[in-house]
Parts: structure tokens; C-alpha cells; sequence
């Protein structure tokens, strides 16, 4: 069994990137209650990657076959900006309901324009995320999208956390809250459009969303939720690849699942602890 | 007494539609007062511009130099999903002295728990701040402002929701700054009969009025009935004043809300 999985421990390792880098943003996507921004920008990034295809199939740029991230990324960050405005809400649309048209809309057009891509169905993997197929050199894209995200979460997490908590106050004392929500909002945006192409659209937004929960039933304070998110997606990202290979499943539900059981026992942990 | 804030001939609005025009008035240091009327009539607006979240749309409004604002917003505005502390939420009032890519510093940490002191809820520092009452937050909230040290403190609709007992406590506190500390406060209420009888003038705000003096000024029965366009009774017990409409009165022209 180990050395089946040490065979697929390059799809571990970006399977473990993935992990951090997602529950990281996950505890700010879950606290301020826009977990289904994190879908929406996922599957906007794919539809950027199916226009990519289809246009490359099209012969308008064939290199564009080979660099779908750009289009990933444009898509991700673009959408990303978008609700990090506020979405709709001037044309006095509700916010969830411009997520719900974005995500809609973003998953049609992927699928229409993969069904008349060149190649067809083949490339269906690109929307759905092919965690075993994750190399060195894409870990390593990973890593290099990652840290720096991760790093800036770390330096600025004084501001990310005030303009979250209270942007009145905020406001009021000076800070430019559009900009700071707006660097938030892009910094989800990166990570969404680079993982999404590796774990896929659903796996992504397991990763921002079901470890922040785990996190939120477990721990009392937010250096504690980022600790809980981090540690269960860590080790639901381990577990659930580690017991995929042998067993042939695939990985990335069964991470969801080893994500889900732990979000479960995390559950009635909570009630307990509130007796 | 030294004006703080000036509003000359400012005309106040969002784009093209004017909500108050024409205003002009001065919160001197020191000063108390109650920003008081119905919910829409452009407290918010006057509030917003004297933060400076707003530019007037003719006129001006200019404030002292190096001016800083403590603001208690409404208690519903900040999100208790939150798992923080009452301490952290207080220091966030530091946060601009603190400055970028800065932790909080165990200075920090004790002004924070002396601005807790002085509200009275030291003893709930490591308490999350979603577990607190609703007077209890609004203290914490109060305790963030004051940490800022500021020149003047802000109050948005600070008993909102509150029953008699802790509307009663939160006003006696405010009250209890401003006396003890000399410290300059603005409350938004639309709440007249409770602001009335803590604050020193009163500024009130209808529907496209606007009438600033001392309490004893506006709490007679002709400008409030001239402002409110109703016929008002004001009595005094035991020397506070209390403000009803006359029974029978016709309402239905100037329903709020």
C-alpha cells in the first residue's frame, strides 16, 4: 500500500498545498459568510479554461492549448474583483443571487464551449481537476503561488481581520476598506484559479470551506481556527489521498469525505464542550 | 469655546438628491450633543459627512486639525460570528497607531484593558464578545473607541434594542465620560425622550428641517410641534422632560419607517 502511494506522492504533495493555502483563505470565506463566492470563482476559472480550449481548437491561437492558467486566471480574477465590489448589488440585485448567476452561468459556458473544444471530452479532465496527475514541477507552481498568498495573510492579517470584523470602524479610522477587501478578495481569486486547474472546481471549494467549519466548531479564538482549519485539511488531504490509491477510488471525493467525517466528529465535539 | 467641527451653509446629499440643505453649525470641544430624529430624515448623512465618508454637495464642512474621532457604531453592524475576544476587539482602536505589518504591543494590551477599566467590564477582557450582553457589547465597543484616544466620541444609535435598565446604564456611562473626562460627544439616537435628558443641546433632524440649540431651546411644545408637524406635549417628571404626541393627533401624514 505505501508503495503505492509513494508512486502518486508528487499528487500528494499538491494535494497538501492545495490544502493550506485553501483553509487559510477558507476561515475569512466561512467568518464572513461568502463560501459560495469561492464556487463561483472556481467554476469561472474553468470556464476560462474551456474558452482557452475551444478558442484554441478554433486554431484563433493554438499556444493557447498549452496555457490555459492564463484564461484560469483572468476568469478567476476578474470574477473575483467583481464580487469583491459588491457584485450586482448597485443594480439592486442581492449578492447571493449574483454568485448563483455567476456560478450558473460560468458552469454552462464551460461545458458548451468543452463540448465543441477540439478534442471534445478529453479535455473534460481540466474542468474537473486531475489530482493524480499533479507533477513536481506543479507543486512547485503551487508552492510559488502559495507562499507569497500565504505570506501576505500573515503580514497584513491586522487589516484583512478589521475590514472583515467591522468596516464602519474601519473606515472611520482611516483605512481604506475597498482596497483592503479588494486585496482580499484577489488573493482568494489566485488561489482558486491555480488550484482549481489541478484539484478541480468541487475539491477547491471542500478545501475553503468544510476545514474552516471543522475549525469554527472546534476552536474559540482565531488563532485556534486557522490552526484547526489548517491541521484537518492537512490531514483529510493525507488521508483521504492515502486510502484512494489502494482502494481505487477517486481522490479527490474521497478527500471530501475524509474532510466531511471530520467536520462530523467535530460536531457533537462542540455540544459537548458547551455542556 | 474652540469649534471642533463646522458645517457652513452645507448642503448634504447622495448624487443628485438633497437630503438636508443649507446647514450651519458648530460642535465646539467639550460639547455633548444629541443628533436626534426619525429613522431617513439624515442623521446618518450628517454623521457621514462629519466623519468624512461624505462630501458636502455646496458648503463646507472642515474640522481641527490632527481631529480624532471614537466611534461606537450601531451593535448590529459588527459581525459576532467572529470568535474574538473582548481584548482584541478593543485594541482594533489602536490598530491605525499600531500601523501596517505591526502586532499589537503589550502597551497596546494595557491600554486596551484600561479602556475596559474605565467602561467597567475589565473582568470580561478574555470573554469572546459574543457571549456578552447587549449592554456588555456596547461597553466593549465604547471601550474600543475610547483607546484611540480620541478628541471626540461618536455614537451611532447606542441604545438601539436595549432594554430600560441597560439603555439607562449606557447613557449614564456616556454621560459619565463626557463629565469626567471633559471628553466631546456626538450621540445619534432616534430615540428624543431618552437623549433629552443626558445630552446639552440637541440637534434635531426631519424630514428636510433641521433645528440645533440647548435642550431647554428644543424641548419646548412649539418647536417640536412646528418641527415634527404635530401637535406635542412635553411634561416633566421628577426633572426629566418627556416628549408625546397628543392623543388624536393625526399621525398618518408623517408615519416613519
Amino acid at each position: 500500500m505505501i508503495s503505492t502511494i509513494l508512486l502518486f506522492r508528487e499528487a500528494l504533495y499538491g494535494a497538501l498545498v492545495i490544502a493550506l493555502a485553501c483553509s487559510v483563505l477558507g476561515v475569512y470565506v466561512v467568518l464572513r459568510r461568502i463560501v459560495f463566492v469561492g464556487a463561483a470563482i472556481a467554476q469561472l476559472s474553468s470556464a476560462g479554461i474551456a474558452l482557452a480550449l475551444f478558442l484554441g481548437g478554433m486554431g484563433v491561437s493554438a499556444g493557447l492549448v498549452g496555457h490555459p492558467t492564463v484564461f484560469a486566471l483572468a476568469f478567476g480574477l476578474a470574477g473575483a474583483m467583481f464580487f469583491g465590489l459588491g457584485g450586482g448589488q448597485r443594480a439592486g440585485v442581492p449578492p447571493d443571487a449574483t454568485i448563483g448567476v455567476a456560478y450558473a452561468a460560468a458552469a454552462a459556458a464551460g461545458v458548451l464551449l468543452i463540448a465543441k473544444a477540439k478534442g471534445g471530452e478529453a479535455h473534460d479532465i481540466f474542468l474537473q481537476g486531475n489530482i493524480l496527475g499533479i507533477t513536481r514541477a506543479d507543486t512547485l507552481v503551487l508552492l510559488a503561488v502559495s507562499v507569497p498568498v500565504l505570506l501576505v495573510h500573515v503580514l497584513f492579517y491586522k487589516e484583512f481581520l478589521f475590514v472583515s470584523f467591522d468596516r464602519e470602524m474601519a473606515r472611520t479610522m482611516g483605512y481604506r476598506v475597498t482596497f483592503w477587501n479588494l486585496f482580499l478578495y484577489f488573493t482568494l481569486g489566485l488561489v482558486i484559479a491555480f488550484a482549481m486547474q489541478f484539484a478541480g472546481v468541487i475539491l477547491v471549494f471542500n478545501f475553503l470551506v468544510l476545514p474552516a467549519v471543522t475549525g469554527l466548531l472546534l476552536a474559540s479564538s482565531m488563532a485556534g481556527i486557522f490552526t484547526v482549519a489548517v491541521l484537518s485539511a492537512v490531514l483529510a488531504a493525507g488521508v483521504g489521498f492515502s486510502l484512494s490509491v489502494p482502494f481505487d477510488l477517486p481522490s479527490g471525493p474521497a478527500i471530501i469525505a475524509a474532510s466531511a467525517v471530520l467536520a462530523l466528529v467535530a460536531w457533537p465535539a462542540r455540544l459537548l464542550q458547551r455542556r | 469655546m474652540t469649534a471642533l467641527i463646522t458645517f457652513d451653509h452645507a448642503t448634504l446629499g447622495y448624487g443628485r438628491r438633497v437630503v438636508l440643505s443649507d446647514i450651519s453649525f458648530d460642535i465646539p470641544a467639550g460639547d455633548f450633543l444629541g443628533l436626534v430624529g426619525p429613522n431617513g430624515a439624515g442623521k446618518t448623512t450628517i454623521l457621514r459627512a462629519i466623519l468624512g465618508s461624505l462630501v458636502p454637495l455646496r458648503g463646507t464642512v472642515t474640522k481641527a486639525e490632527g481631529l480624532r474621532f471614537g466611534y461606537v457604531p450601531q451593535r448590529d453592524s459588527v459581525d459576532y460570528n467572529f470568535p474574538l475576544k473582548v481584548l482584541d476587539v478593543v485594541m482594533m482602536g489602536r490598530y491605525d497607531r499600531i500601523g501596517l505589518m505591526r502586532r499589537p504591543s503589550r502597551d497596546d494590551r494595557e491600554r486596551a484593558c484600561a479602556a475596559l477599566e474605565h467602561v467597567g467590564i475589565v473582568n470580561l477582557a478574555e470573554q469572546p464578545l459574543r457571549a456578552l450582553s447587549g449592554g456588555q457589547k456596547q461597553r466593549a465597543l465604547i471601550a474600543r473607541a475610547l483607546v484611540g484616544e480620541p478628541n471626540v466620541l461618536v455614537l451611532d444609535e447606542p441604545t438601539n434594542g436595549m432594554d430600560l435598565v441597560s439603555t439607562t446604564q449606557i447613557l449614564g456611562l456616556v454621560r459619565e465620560l463626557h463629565e469626567r473626562d471633559n471628553l466631546t460627544v456626538l450621540m445619534v439616537s432616534h430615540a428624543l425622550n431618552e437623549v433629552a435628558n443626558y445630552v446639552q443641546r440637541i440637534a434635531l433632524v426631519v424630514e428636510r428641517g433641521f433645528r440645533i440649540g440647548r435642550v431647554g431651546e428644543i424641548m419646548t411644545e412649539e418647536t417640536l410641534t412646528q418641527m415634527y408637524g404635530i401637535p406635542v406635549d412635553v411634561d416633566e417628571m421628577h426633572g426629566h422632560r418627556i416628549v408625546v404626541a397628543r392623543r388624536g393627533a393625526d399621525l398618518g401624514a408623517h408615519a416613519h419607517d
